[in-house]
């Protein structure tokens, strides 16, 4: 991604129309008037932006005004920054980490006002009553749009870009209403983002609100054509929408640990990573004393919450109960099975993942654990082509695989492993310091004893 | 330690000059603007004599106190405050009474500065914020001895009782109070559910409620910088004035839980459009910016609120039956039998930046000149 900052403009505006007759068809007409008045408002002079957490007010279309004096349309956009304060955002550890790696675009999050008091007009006040019986339709339109760009981008740019953006947002979402209105019934239109690869890139697509994924499957395969996508891999499922740098995950899980460490320095190696994103589950968490049994269970749910935050289901990440209560239901165990504290292995981990999620998996056995730095080709493999990520269960452990560093010609391999054993918070300093997420070598493993690894694979559907 | 009252020298003249006739009482308003640390009054106003169509009403009670029309005081308090503009508002009330009804006269006053407050504030659609002054001034005047007796109520506190005050004359108070005025131009489109005026109202109330939030909530620019905090407004040197919106009123709660739009099916709706041109005054002792900015925003409420409630008296006097007609209403209104026929303007208080026009009335003029003088 080329981008080093992204600027992203939030406001909700209300649309509102009177209909004679919503199955008329005049209404189209009125809504699309109404939608249309909307479109110009934006366009006005009165349309102010503001820079959140800062004291920056932009009116863009009066040939860009600002309210601080050295920020001027031919300003880069870079300078914007300067103006902004960064909040605490609280997090324990203040100091920073060895490892940081630059985490992404800057974002600057504006929001969108209106000056109320330059009126176009001088009229009297008034008051018009009509006194038809009518259909008053009331809707928030959430505006939330995005431009990304590089920091020595003017500020005239941006802002015409941004406002281009809101038009067009507009008209987009004049036609989901269309489409998906039936008479006086109107669905909410939401802008979601997308990260996509070039030639798209950066792009905001529309949903009605409440029309589940499943049902959106044409809208999906109209836009993998339009942005010319793969089609067997979900791209535009609500759950891939870029997660933006600065927002908080609220259900307080870790994503993708792995991104903060160091990879292994290991002469004339590639990486092969898990693609995407995870939530690491481990011993404790949801108020669960699983200290000593649950390990492939929090493996398992960590491999879970990959299939659900890229798209490919929309159910939650089952409990342990909802885990063994799938066993019961594939006849692999009794019903008492269900409130034990009974290990399981990767030929159950593959039984729930195809009873719960659908989800086929390949079983890979080794004998012993030296075996496993046999294993390089095939684990790299899996991870360029699957990329999901890999539970591995011997001895009286399970682990989860997230990648390998693999070096075709000497044979040397790492392997990148997250460890169900953490009994600690969502410390994420602990959890790469203390080597819970971490790089580790062959000698990790029982040299003696027998592995199995249920390695998932992707459904091929969008 | 009591609040202070800096009163007006032409309030002074004003209440010296009061006529009445022999052992009857006089009520009236007090006007002006409060700060934490003191009261401004600028302007006193005479009830005005209520003449009814009939025979004059007999004599309630034992005393002239007893006669004292609460409601028709309460009325007036109302018209008047409407007629303020922003940052004044009634501080309080006075009451001249003859020597014999001294003693009863406190009795009287907490009657009314209760009631009063209760009537004017019914319909309000700003909150109080926890540094507004919510105690009122009341002032007893013996008519005899001129003698003044000043008394403040918190009129949050029903069990208040009476608190000593300081009530001091002084010149030109209002003289160098800066002024802020801005002009917001209104579009709202409400729609009305069910037919009786009961029902116009509440829709309309409702309506006016979801306009007004964002306006409370608003950016206020004063010279271009954000009047946010407690930096203090200089005097003359305001020069623009503007107020920057959400666009919307919808909190993002609401907004996540909501995925399809809010259809009534109306018997109607109702589009109030124009411009109203606001004005408030701030007093000059150390005011803040702040305290501007939420005066003025008070009267565009206020202003929008009370142009409408106008609207809707006027639509009730004159309701036809014209279904399916489009009824274009522009501001004139008629409040036949509230309001004395005679009209007295008894104050004009010209000092230079204060309003010049506080009046009783009759309506039509009054909305005539206020009115003209703003368009």
């Amino acid at each position: 991604m080329c981008c080093d900052i992204i600027f992203r403009l939030k406001g909700i505006l209300e649309f509102a129309c009177q209909l004679d007759n919503p199955n008329g068809a005049q209404s189209q007409g009125t809504i699309s008037k109404s939608f249309q008045g909307l479109q110009s408002k934006v366009s006005s002079k009165n349309i102010v932006l503001t820079v959140c957490n800062s004291p920056v007010l932009i009116w863009p279309n009066t040939g860009f005004q600002s309210n601080v004096e050295s920020l001027t349309e031919a300003s880069s956009c870079g300078d914007i920054l300067q103006y902004i304060e960064l909040d605490d955002s609280g997090t324990k550890k203040s100091s920073k980490k060895k490892d940081k790696k630059k985490s992404g675009p800057t974002v600057v999050n504006m929001k969108l006002l209106f000056e109320v008091t330059e009126p176009a007009g001088n009229e009297a006040p008034s008051l018009i009553r009509v006194s038809t019986q009518q259909h008053c339709v009331k809707m928030p339109l959430p505006l939330d749009c995005v431009l990304s760009v590089t920091t020595d981008e003017s500020m005239a740019t941006v802002c015409t870009g941004l406002v281009e953006a809101l038009n067009k947002q507009l008209a987009d979402m004049e036609e989901v209403v269309l489409r998906y209105r039936k008479g006086s019934s109107f669905l909410v239109p939401q802008p979601f983002h997308f990260q996509l690869p070039e030639p798209a890139g950066f792009t905001t697509v529309i949903y009605p609100a409440g029309v589940p994924d499943s049902q959106l499957q044409d809208a999906r395969e109209d836009l993998h054509n339009r942005f010319k996508l793969p089609s067997d891999r979900p791209y535009l499922r609500r759950a891939n929408a870029f997660h933006f740098p600065d927002a908080a995950y609220k259900d307080g899980y870790l994503r993708n640990p792995h991104i903060h460490l160091n990879p292994p320095n290991i002469e004339d190696a590639k990486l092969y990573l898990v693609q995407g994103v995870y939530s690491y589950h481990h011993y404790m968490q949801d108020r669960v004393d699983d200290d000593g049994w649950g390990c492939a269970y929090r493996s398992l749910q960590t491999i879970c919450s990959w299939f659900q935050q890229q798209g490919y289901v929309e159910t939650a990440v089952p409990t342990h109960t909802q885990i063994q209560q799938a066993l019961v239901d594939v006849g692999d165990k009794e019903p008492r099975f269900v409130g034990s504290r009974q290990w399981i292995g990767s030929i159950e981990v593959q039984a729930v993942l195809n009873q719960l999620l659908g989800v086929t998996s390949k079983i890979m056995f080794v004998s012993q654990g030296s075996e496993l730095t046999t294993k390089g080709r095939e684990l790299a493999n899996h991870f360029q082509t699957e990329g999901t990520p890999v539970m591995i269960g011997g001895g009286v452990l399970a682990h989860t695989i997230l990648g390998v560093a693999w070096s075709e010609n000497t044979g040397q391999i790492r392997f990148l492993i997250l460890d169900p054993h953490y009994t600690g918070g969502e410390d994420l300093q602990t959890i790469t310091d203390k080597g819970w997420c971490g790089w580790k070598g062959p000698e990790f493993w029982d040299q003696n004893a027998y592995y199995n690894l249920c390695l998932p694979q992707r459904p091929k559907t969008i | 330690m009591g609040r202070s009252y800096f009163v007006d020298e032409a309030v002074e003249e004003y209440l010296s000059g009061l006529q009445a006739a022999p052992g009857s009482c006089v009520t009236g308003l007090l006007a002006g603007q409060s700060s934490p640390q003191r009261d401004f009054v600028v302007l006193a106003v005479q009830t005005p004599h209520m003449e009814s169509e009939g025979q004059p009403k007999a004599s309630k009670g034992v005393s002239p106190l007893d006669d004292i029309d609460v409601e028709w005081v309460t009325e007036h308090a109302k018209q008047v405050s409407r007629m303020l503009p922003g940052g004044l508002c009634i501080l309080g009330l006075f009451l001249v009474t003859p020597p014999e009804l001294s003693k009863d006269a406190q009795n009287a006053l907490k009657r009314l500065i209760f009631a009063m407050d209760k009537y004017i504030i019914k319909g309000r659609l700003w909150e109080l914020s926890e540094e507004d002054v919510t105690d009122r001034v009341t002032l007893h005047i013996c008519f005899k001895t001129k003698k003044l007796v000043c008394k403040t109520f918190d009129v949050k506190d029903p069990k208040s009782s009476a608190k000593p005050a300081d009530w001091k004359y002084q010149t030109g108070i209002s003289s160098s109070w800066p002024m802020l005025a801005c002009s917001v131009e209104v579009d709202l489109q409400i729609p009305v559910t069910g037919s009786s005026s009961d029902n116009t109202d509440k829709c309309m109330k409702d309506g006016l409620r979801r306009w007004a939030k964002p306006i409370e909530a608003a950016y206020c620019l004063i010279n271009g910088r954000q009047a946010l905090d407690d930096s203090e407004l200089i005097s003359g040197q305001v020069k623009t004035l503007s107020f920057l919106c959400h666009v919307d009123s919808t909190e993002q709660s609401e907004l996540d839980e909501r995925s399809s739009a809010l259809v009534q099916v109306c018997s109607g709706s109702m589009r109030v459009r124009g411009v109203v041109h606001c004005r408030a005054y701030i007093h000059n002792n150390k005011p803040k910016a702040r305290h501007a900015a939420q005066a003025i925003k008070r009267d565009i409420i206020n202003t929008v609120c009370s142009r409408v409630e106008m609207f809707l008296e006027d639509l009730l006097i004159n309701e036809g039956s014209q279904k399916g007609a489009v009824v274009h209403h522009v501001l004139h209104v008629l409040l036949k039998g509230m309001v004395h026929p005679k009209m007295t303007i008894l104050s004009s208080v010209t000092h230079s930046h204060v309003v010049a026009h506080v009046f009783v009335f009759l309506l039509y003029a009054v909305h005539k000149r206020r009115y003209f003088e703003e368009y």
